[in-house]
């Protein structure tokens, strides 16, 4: 049973150019792709701000907090009490904060003296653009009573017009 | 050849399936040094413009208020708040805009895209080139106010 019949009068097609565009593509997509988006939590709707541009000095340290609420899949909110996002499930009220974000403090002072140096760790915070005021500025003093002093505040940097 | 395009096309997949388009993203950085703050030259030292913002029931923004000068609730009111710390600094990147400082006074129950707004609209503006023209670097927080 022969299962292959070579047709010697059949050309076979020249794949280099293609294989030339398909490793283009690859390249592309390896280039684009950016692994350091993953502290960034999908659930957060950021405010926008057409004054917010990436920053170029990226921080030597930094904390990130995820603050949001729990949404359904059409983006309505399910539960009022915003909470801060962790990978994974794990969900924290903030004013039960403190105690991690003392953890984190010890976490980054260790790190620190490991270093030999006074490490100034930014607390990076992405808030939800419906968090109350209050709630943020309440995780900025637990944050201050665990020793972080540097904050940046995350918008989206797009055409503000929606900001209702 | 075969088996190589094959690997190439699943490569090629997984990279196509784990892109994410996100939002770029900047920050607004807010310096609140632990203990007193710094006071270098008393006689230097301005009072901090206080940028008021008061919310309505739900969260919406009821009213802005710069130096007790009401501006009302709309998105007008940013504007003029952009255009107010603009008449305070002189002109962008002036001597004394360093020295500036920005208090933000927002109600506990304010929704915090309000806020960044009102931070936004303090640090500086876009000019026609989509450039960013910086007015005022040092935003600080007042006191949190307790919840209704």
């Amino acid at each position: 049973m022969r299962f292959h019949k070579h047709d010697p009068f059949l050309p076979e097609a020249d794949m280099t150019p293609m294989i030339d565009v398909v490793f283009q593509l690859i390249a592309f997509f390896m280039v684009i792709i950016n692994f350091e988006a993953t502290q960034a939590d999908e659930r957060v709707k950021l405010p926008s701000s057409d004054l917010a541009r990436p920053t170029k000095v990226k921080p030597d340290q930094e904390l990130v907090l995820n603050i949001g609420f729990v949404r359904d899949k059409e983006g309505n909110i399910t539960d009022p009490e915003p909470y801060v996002f962790y990978p994974g499930d794990e969900k924290i009220r903030i004013p039960d904060m403190a105690d991690r974000l003392n953890l984190e403090s010890q976490f980054f002072q260790k790190k620190g003296e490991l270093a030999g140096e006074e490490l100034t760790t930014t607390v990076i915070i992405r808030a939800d653009a419906d968090v109350p005021t209050g709630l943020i500025q309440e995780l900025i003093k637990l944050c201050r009573q665990a020793k972080f002093e540097k904050f940046a505040l995350k918008a989206k940097s797009e055409d503000p017009n929606t900001l209702r | 050849m075969a088996p190589m395009i094959d690997v190439v096309f699943l490569l090629l997949i997984f990279f196509m399936l784990t892109l994410k388009v996100v939002a770029p993203e900047g920050d607004f950085s807010i310096n609140m040094p632990i203990g007193a703050p710094a006071q270098v030259d008393d006689e230097l030292q301005l009072p901090p413009i206080v940028v008021r913002l008061k919310a309505g029931a739900n969260g919406q923004l009821s009213s802005l208020s710069i130096n007790n000068d009401e501006l009302g609730n709309t998105d007008l009111a940013f504007e003029q708040l952009n255009r107010r710390i603009l008449d305070l600094i002189g002109h962008p990147g002036s001597v004394h805009s360093k020295d500036m400082e920005v208090e933000i006074d927002a109600d506990y129950g304010l929704h915090y895209r309000y806020t960044v707004a009102a931070i936004s609209a303090c640090t500086g503006t876009v000019n026609a080139d989509g450039q960013p023209v910086k007015y005022i670097e040092k935003i600080n927080f007042a006191q949190p106010k307790s919840p209704e």
